[in-house]
C-alpha cells in the first residue's frame, strides 16, 4: 500500500452557481436600467455592410463633415463622407437591414423604429445621402495636407435635414436615447438597392 | 495523475477551461471594436472603450493561466467587464458578455486540491481527499487517474 499526494484541480459546483447566478442578475439590471428608457452608451452599429436610415426631421449642433473611405458589404474600400454632430434631435426614425435568409431565396427586413430620438456625439459614415439639407453658418475649410480626410471638412454651426434617406455603414453614439422604439422583422420581395443618382 | 500527459497535468493545475472560455469572450467581445477601429480613435469618441474592455477580458483569461493560484479575482473581474462591454462593443453581439460570465463564473469556482493517492496491490487506485472544505460538497472533480 503506497501514499502519495497529489495536487488536483476542482471546480467547486457552489462557487460556480453563485458566480453564475450573480453574473446573469447584474446583466439582468443592467439590461433593465438602460432598457427603461431606452438609453444606451456608447452604441456602435456596424460592420454588416450597407443599412438605410429614413428620417422626417433632423435637428443638430456642431456639424463637420469630411471625406472618407470604408467598408460595404460589397467592397473594402469605397467613398464615403463622415457625419459628426454633437448634438442631435431626430423625428420618426426608420433604421433598417435586408438579409437574404441563410439558404433560400427569401429576403427579410429588420426594422427599428422611433417617433423621437436624442443623440450625444454622433458619427456616421454614409454612401449616400438624399435629403433637403438647411445650414447655419456653413464654412468649408481646406488644408495642404497628404491626408485625405483632412484636406477639406465642411463644418456649421446648426444643420436641419428633412425627408432624409441615407445609406449608411457604420453609425455610433456615445449616448443614444430611443422613445417608444419598436423592433421588427418582415418578409419583403426583393432588398433595397439604392445608387447615386437613382 | 502521474501517469497522465504533459498537456493532462498542466492543464489539470490551472481553471483551464474558465480561461479558455475567457479567452474567446474577449476575442467576441473584441470583434466589433475592431470593425469600428476608424471610428475608435476620432477624437471625443467612446469607441475605444469596446477595445478596453475586450482587451482586458483577453488579458484576465491569459492571467488565470499564467496565476491560477488568483483565478477567483481574474473570475469576478471577467464577469463585471463582460457585462460593462454592452457599452462599446455591445457585448460581441451578446454572445460574448454570456461567454465571459460563464467563463468567469468557472474561473470563480475553480480551486486547487490536495488528493491522496492510495495504490492497492491490485494496481487499482482510490482518491481521497486530504482537506474535506465546508464547500467541497457536489465538487466536479478533474480526472485524477
Amino acid at each position: 500500500m503506497k501514499e502519495e499526494t497529489v495536487a488536483v484541480g476542482r471546480t467547486v459546483k457552489k462557487r460556480f452557481w453563485t458566480a453564475i447566478a450573480a453574473g446573469f442578475l447584474a446583466f439582468g439590471a443592467m439590461v433593465a436600467v438602460f432598457g427603461m428608457n431606452m438609453t444606451a452608451v456608447a452604441m456602435p452599429l456596424g460592420g454588416m455592410g450597407d443599412f438605410y436610415v429614413e428620417l422626417d426631421e433632423l435637428q443638430g449642433e456642431d456639424f463637420h463633415l469630411a471625406p472618407h473611405i470604408g467598408e460595404t458589404g460589397e467592397a473594402d474600400e469605397a467613398p464615403m463622407v463622415r457625419n459628426e454632430i454633437g448634438n442631435v434631435d431626430i423625428t420618426n426614425l426608420h433604421i433598417y437591414k435586408d438579409l437574404r435568409m441563410p439558404g433560400t431565396e427569401n429576403w427579410i427586413r429588420i426594422n427599428i423604429t422611433s417617433p423621437s430620438v436624442s443623440i450625444d456625439g454622433l458619427i456616421q459614415d454614409a454612401r449616400l445621402i438624399d435629403a433637403n439639407l438647411d445650414f447655419n453658418d456653413l464654412a468649408i475649410e481646406q488644408s495642404n495636407t497628404d491626408e485625405f480626410t483632412e484636406n477639406w471638412t465642411q463644418n456649421a454651426e446648426t444643420i436641419t435635414i428633412t425627408d432624409a434617406k441615407i445609406v449608411t455603414d457604420y453609425l455610433f453614439q456615445s449616448v443614444v436615447s430611443l422613445e417608444g422604439a419598436e423592433i421588427s422583422v418582415e418578409n419583403i420581395d426583393e432588398p433595397e438597392t439604392m445608387e447615386p443618382g437613382v | 495523475m502521474e501517469n497522465a500527459g504533459r498537456f493532462k497535468r498542466w492543464r489539470n493545475r490551472r481553471p483551464f477551461w474558465g480561461a479558455t472560455l475567457t479567452l474567446l469572450a474577449g476575442l467576441m467581445i473584441l470583434y466589433i471594436p475592431l470593425h469600428l477601429y476608424a471610428i475608435a480613435f476620432a477624437p471625443g469618441s467612446l469607441a475605444f472603450v469596446g477595445f478596453l474592455f475586450g482587451g482586458l477580458v483577453m488579458i484576465m483569461g491569459t492571467l488565470a493561466y499564467i496565476y491560477p493560484q488568483f483565478s477567483t479575482v481574474f473570475g469576478v473581474v471577467t464577469i463585471f467587464l463582460s457585462i460593462l462591454s454592452i457599452m462599446g462593443a455591445l457585448g460581441g453581439f451578446i454572445v460574448g458578455t454570456i461567454a465571459g460570465i460563464i467563463g468567469g463564473a468557472l474561473c470563480v469556482g475553480w480551486r486547487m486540491e490536495e488528493v491522496t493517492v492510495d495504490e492497492g496491490r491490485s494496481g487499482g487506485k482510490k482518491t481521497k481527499r486530504a482537506k474535506r472544505a465546508k464547500d467541497d460538497e457536489g465538487t466536479v472533480t478533474a480526472s485524477s487517474t
